[in-house]
């Protein structure tokens, strides 16, 4: 069973159709990577995922449960789908500690100790915790990012999404990231990858899909598409991508 | 009188117009945290309240105000008859209209990313609030409370032709007794600006940095 799942799902904004009939899902312990030109829908289907959007149309599995038309509690399983955005998201008026200490408190109930030692594990694998103490601003983006991420898997989350997460970031930045997301993804999380890393896709993933204009065109194991992608706007696009 | 004994008289005064400042910027700073964010979060019932509020509170003078409660409602109400209680009140209620505003324009510059965020961790929308807009809304409101807070204080001089024994009260009760028209305004001048403006200017630079600082 998928640990989460759509199927048929279409976003429309106004007139714009942000997401297109699409069906996909994530099985445990599996790395999928999306990736497509910018406004090919890749960050509207992970936020609907995430469920901080609610779909058009379609449905949404968690675990095999349909999430809106069983009227689950959104927060409880906000909290099992871990996010990690492409903007600088932290919370500014806390420390990378108290960052990830925040959900930990409020959302799933641990004591002030109890919270700090399991954030400061979190910050611990991503290689923040000698930065605990220090506010998102004396950060740098690649750190903050880290952070971001510790603030995700600090939850335990049964998948992660990932929205772009080097997108916004400078060339020796990004390494350090997609590192992180490596040790992750070898140690058996369960991911969504939206990401034009294909480095990181060629290492790491089961799957990759290819979306454009709202829609998945292809989907592939890396080899494939690295090979001969069967469609001839992939193959464009990977051209591009690798120069 | 001695100009040392008439400032004393004077500076006995403060307190008096300190506490109503600072109560009725209490009951602005309330109301106006619960109603800009009611205007922002709220539903559209409620968000008709509190747009309604601001849109009075901010056209009607505190003058009128305060004639309307104490001379209006105190006759139903006998609490309105207190003429310090009623001048916190009116102070307050106009103030808090003021303070919405502030905060709705400081949650503003929080950003949506920031409750996106929140949201994404599980929180519900009034922890989100809590614990991630409203304290960085509070930073980012500190410049404009500074000066509200001394509106406050200069407002509170209104208090007087409702029978408030403060600042402005003993202003008048030594022009009566020297039959001096200018020391006795130009000290209480005085006194109004050391109580405003380091006050105001510290909040402000204090909000500055700290916004800086935090890189809000």
């Amino acid at each position: 069973m998928n640990v989460l799942e759509c199927r048929d799902l279409t976003k429309i904004y106004g007139k714009v159709v942000a997401v297109k009939n699409v069906s996909l899902g994530i099985g445990k312990g599996q790395t999928k990577v999306i990736f497509g030109p910018s406004g090919s829908g890749k960050s509207t289907l992970l936020r609907c995922l995430g469920l901080l959007e609610k779909p058009t149309s379609g449905t949404i599995y968690f675990n095999g449960i349909d999430v809106y038309t069983t009227k689950q509690d959104l927060n409880k399983l906000r909290a099992k789908i871990g996010f990690v955005f492409q903007e600088p998201s932290l919370f500014r008026h806390l420390t990378a500690l108290g960052n990830v200490v925040l959900g930990l408190k409020h959302v799933l109930g641990y004591s002030e100790d109890e919270a700090r030692r399991k954030a400061m594990e979190a910050l611990k694998l991503v290689k923040m915790e000698d930065w605990a103490n220090y506010y998102p601003a004396q950060l740098s983006g690649g750190q903050q990012q880290r952070v971001g991420i510790a603030r995700a898997i600090a939850m335990d989350p049964e998948i992660i999404l990932f929205d772009e997460p080097t997108a916004a970031l400078d060339v020796e930045l990004k390494w350090e990231v997609i590192s992180v997301m490596k040790d992750l993804a070898d140690r058996g999380t369960t991911m969504l990858v939206a990401t034009h890393e294909l480095r990181f896709a060629k290492e790491v993933a089961d799957e990759m899909i290819f979306m454009d204009q709202g829609e998945i065109i292809e989907i592939g194991t890396p080899e494939q598409f690295f090979r001969s992608p069967m469609t001839e706007r992939a193959r464009k696009f990977m051209a591009k991508l690798l120069g | 009188m001695t100009p040392i004994e008439q400032l004393i008289f004077l500076l006995k005064a403060v307190p008096v117009t300190l506490s109503i400042s600072l109560l009725s910027f209490l009951l602005g700073l309330g109301l106006g945290i619960i109603f800009s964010f009611i205007r922002i979060y709220g539903t559209v019932f409620l968000k008709y309240i509190a747009d309604g509020y601001e849109k009075v509170f901010r056209s009607v003078p505190v003058l009128a105000v305060m004639f309307l409660l104490y001379f209006g409602l105190g006759g139903y109400l006998p609490i309105f008859k207190d003429p310090y209680f009623t001048s916190v009140i009116s102070l307050g209620l106009v103030s808090g209209a003021n303070q919405s505003q502030i905060f709705r324009s400081a949650i503003g510059s929080v950003g949506r990313s920031q409750m996106l965020a929140a949201t994404s961790l599980g929180l519900t929308q009034f922890k989100s609030l809590r614990y991630v807009i409203l304290p960085q809304a509070l930073i980012l409101a500190v410049p404009g409370l500074g000066s509200e807070i001394a509106l406050l204080i200069k407002d509170s001089s209104y208090s007087f032709i409702i029978g408030v024994i403060e600042l402005m009260k003993h202003t008048d009760i030594l022009r009566a007794a020297t039959r001096s028209l200018v020391f006795p305004y130009i000290a209480s001048a005085l006194i109004y600006v050391a109580l405003t403006f380091p006050l105001a200017t510290y909040l402000d630079k204090w909000g500055s940095m700290k916004k800086r600082e935090l890189g809000l």
